[in-house]
């Protein structure tokens, strides 16, 4: 952990030495992006708030807003999932499978995540905890990005698994470490061990949970009560993913009384509320949801438009010499400038994302004829 | 192991024959005999002897019994209170592994000459400090007697040094964490939400109501009472309500077909019904029968001991 805040702060101080500040005068016609010149400008303060927006994962920061979760011995869901939209598929053995067809299940998989995936959507699979081996066994083929461990309690679990994912990779021609793993917390235990759960591998790219149907029957609650049941486990875990610098899978809480899974104006409220608190990972159980989600999760064009203006106005600031502004009440400083970057910066992935999910659905269609 | 149905913890001043005397008839599932901060320092001693009668007459609403001993007189007190009948010890102020330990052995070295089984007796921790708090994990896994840890958020407001206001709520990570460790310890959490556990205050039954089931909600399993007004609407609220009964037996028929329909995911007004929801089905029906049979138990009892006045029973 140490090293890795070192090494991405020392990266930034090589570029700090880079030539001096006036050479990225806004407006001049200058190529380098607006992340490169506040880059250039500042100190540690800055840096450290970036690096608690930006998790620092290899390479690009993934796009995961929507996403459904279905049992893949559901054809007409599986059939038709590409056409839904969603960033991530992902195909159940858990809790939407009866016990007699996990065998059956599996054989499923290999077949699937090619089908799922043709949208542009990541293809992820959630395997049977008790069913570990049988399951990666059947699920490890080239295009599965993510397994998802359910009601993940030990680091051992998690260890075990990134053996069995690193022999199957090898084995099947797969990119060593391709393979994410989804340790999901959903039970006090896992809560209690959530930090040594996360740190177990470096396939664990993003880590959260604490909440949802078994979360809630493992502390004898009901769900949709109306105030957040679960703030302590959503906290504990939040704060073992920053530390590790991975990406937090939570959201902040909307109240929920009637537990609709298909409430649009709902997914898109919490969405919206999850992205201003710094989320990113958005996922569902209803085809109605993943619009919601996509547009939630991603910068208004009246926001992206405020940010360009923020970071312009921050340009002229620096280049004057000043650390702080008020413009109309608000105070544009080099926080605000950050969280501006943070945002333009998502905006243009989830334009990629956006774009690439079409194109597929493009070939798809012209495939077909 | 069968259910552990603890839902109301009476505490009962037990210098104060009144109350003493009355608490058996109050439906609480136990009855907490204080010897700790409701008693005078100069009536220790007299305390003390009274447990003995007190835990028979405590019972006779087939309410288990606790005492409640104080943290400096740990050992005298247990000692007076090992006794047929006990249940178990409430201890306070609890800050390490070693308290938890140290009163257990005292405990294990009179069960026997007591006529009580060894190692029977359980062992209900309060946390009140910040230190306590943090170090929940140590504390409650120390030993198998620890069925339940309760967060005493008025001396918590103490060791903190704040005064809580009504509807600001300091405690959410104390409490979460309490309610967290304990279950993934195998303890039942104890507690109230707030402002209930700092305020010495005494709710309507409606208001007790809402606040118990919310602590419910929260992950608690019991409350501890300070006042037999919030007995009944503490059984009420933890105990699984007549519509909750019909609707999660709804949901597992409703599940049962999906299975053989052959899909465990179904949709069931506008949720959506998979193995979770159907364990979670499940637990609700074995707890609303646990609490019906706990309820008998005390309905019978009250009943059998109905034509008894309690103060007759005292000059035996």
């Amino acid at each position: 952990m140490e090293a890795k805040h070192q090494l991405y702060w020392g990266m930034l101080e090589v570029g700090l030495t880079n030539g001096p500040k006036m050479e990225h005068r806004l407006g001049d016609g200058s190529t380098s992006s607006p992340r490169t010149v506040v880059d250039r400008m500042h100190g540690d303060g800055y840096k450290a708030y970036q690096g608690a927006l930006m998790p620092q994962g290899n390479g690009k920061r993934m796009v995961r807003r929507s996403g459904l979760t279905m049992p893949v011995v559901t054809p007409r869901f599986v059939d038709n999932a590409w056409k839904r939209g969603c960033d991530f598929i992902n195909l159940d053995l858990e809790d939407s499978v009866p016990q007699r067809l996990k065998g059956y299940a599996r054989g499923l998989i290999k077949d699937a995540i090619p089908n799922v995936s043709k949208g542009g959507a990541e293809a992820f699979t959630r395997i049977n905890h008790d069913l570990v081996e049988a399951d990666l066994e059947a699920i490890i083929w080239p295009g599965l990005s993510k397994v998802n461990y359910p009601k993940a309690e030990h680091a051992w679990e998690i260890e075990k698994l990134d053996r069995i994912i690193t022999r199957l990779e090898r084995e099947r021609g797969i990119r060593p470490g391709t393979v994410e793993i989804g340790a999901n917390i959903e039970t006090a235990v896992g809560v209690a061990n959530a930090h040594e759960i996360a740190a177990a591998s470096p396939r664990v790219k993003e880590f959260g949970g604490a909440t949802g149907y078994d979360m809630s029957r493992d502390l004898g609650v009901e769900m949709f009560v109306g105030f957040d049941q679960f703030v302590y486990g959503k906290g504990e875990t939040e704060l073992a993913a920053r530390a590790l610098n991975q990406e937090v899978h939570t959201a902040p809480f909307t109240a929920n009384v009637t537990g609709s899974v298909s409430d649009p104006d709902r997914a898109y409220q919490e969405a919206e509320a999850a992205r201003k608190c710094g989320f990113r990972v958005g996922g569902g159980l209803h085809p109605n949801v993943v619009d919601p989600q996509n547009r939630g999760f991603t910068p208004t064009e009246e926001e992206v438009a405020q940010a360009q203006i923020l970071l312009e106005q921050y340009r002229k600031l620096v280049n004057s010499g000043e650390s702080w502004t008020e413009i109309n009440g608000l105070i544009i400083d080099q926080h605000e400038a950050a969280r501006a970057e943070e945002l333009l910066d998502w905006h243009q992935l989830c334009q990629e994302r956006d774009r690439g999910k079409a194109e597929a659905v493009a070939r798809v269609e012209e495939e077909a004829g | 192991m069968p259910m552990l149905i603890r839902r109301s913890n009476l505490m009962v001043p037990i210098t104060d024959s009144n109350l003493l005397q009355g608490a058996w008839r109050h439906n609480a599932d136990a009855v907490t005999l204080d010897l700790e901060d409701t008693v005078l320092d100069s009536r220790k001693e007299e305390a003390r002897a009274l447990v003995k009668d007190a835990i028979r007459v405590a019972a006779m609403g087939a309410g288990e019994v606790f005492v409640r001993v104080n943290k400096p007189l740990a050992q005298a007190d247990i000692e007076a209170s090992v006794w047929p009948g006990l249940s178990g010890i409430v201890l306070s102020r609890v800050e390490s592994p070693e308290e938890v330990e140290e009163a257990s052995r005292v405990m294990s070295a009179i069960e026997g000459c007591r006529g009580l089984e060894k190692g029977s007796l359980q062992m209900v921790l309060l946390l009140e400090s910040a230190k306590a708090v943090w170090n929940i994990r140590e504390i409650i896994t120390v030993d198998p007697r620890v069925s339940q840890v309760a967060l005493d958020e008025s001396d918590l407001s103490a060791d903190l040094g704040i005064m809580p206001l009504p509807d600001q709520d300091p405690f959410v990570y104390a409490r979460g964490r309490v309610v967290v460790e304990a279950i993934a310890a195998g303890v039942q959490p104890v507690g109230v939400t707030h402002p209930m556990g700092t305020q010495a205050r005494f709710p309507s039954p409606e208001e007790m109501l809402k606040i118990a089931t919310d602590s419910k909600n929260l992950g608690f399993k019991g409350i501890l009472c300070p006042h037999p007004s919030w007995v009944e609407p503490v059984n009420t609220a933890l105990t699984p309500t007549e519509s909750q009964v019909d609707y999660y037996t709804q949901v597992r028929d409703i599940f049962a077909q999906a299975i053989a329909a052959g899909t465990a995911a179904v949709p069931f007004h506008g949720r959506m019904i998979d193995v979770p929801v159907d364990d979670w089905a499940k637990d609700v029906l074995a707890m609303a029968a646990a609490c019906e049979a706990r309820d008998a138990q005390k309905r019978e009892a009250l009943a059998m001991a109905g034509g008894i006045v309690p103060e007759d029973e005292r000059q035996d």
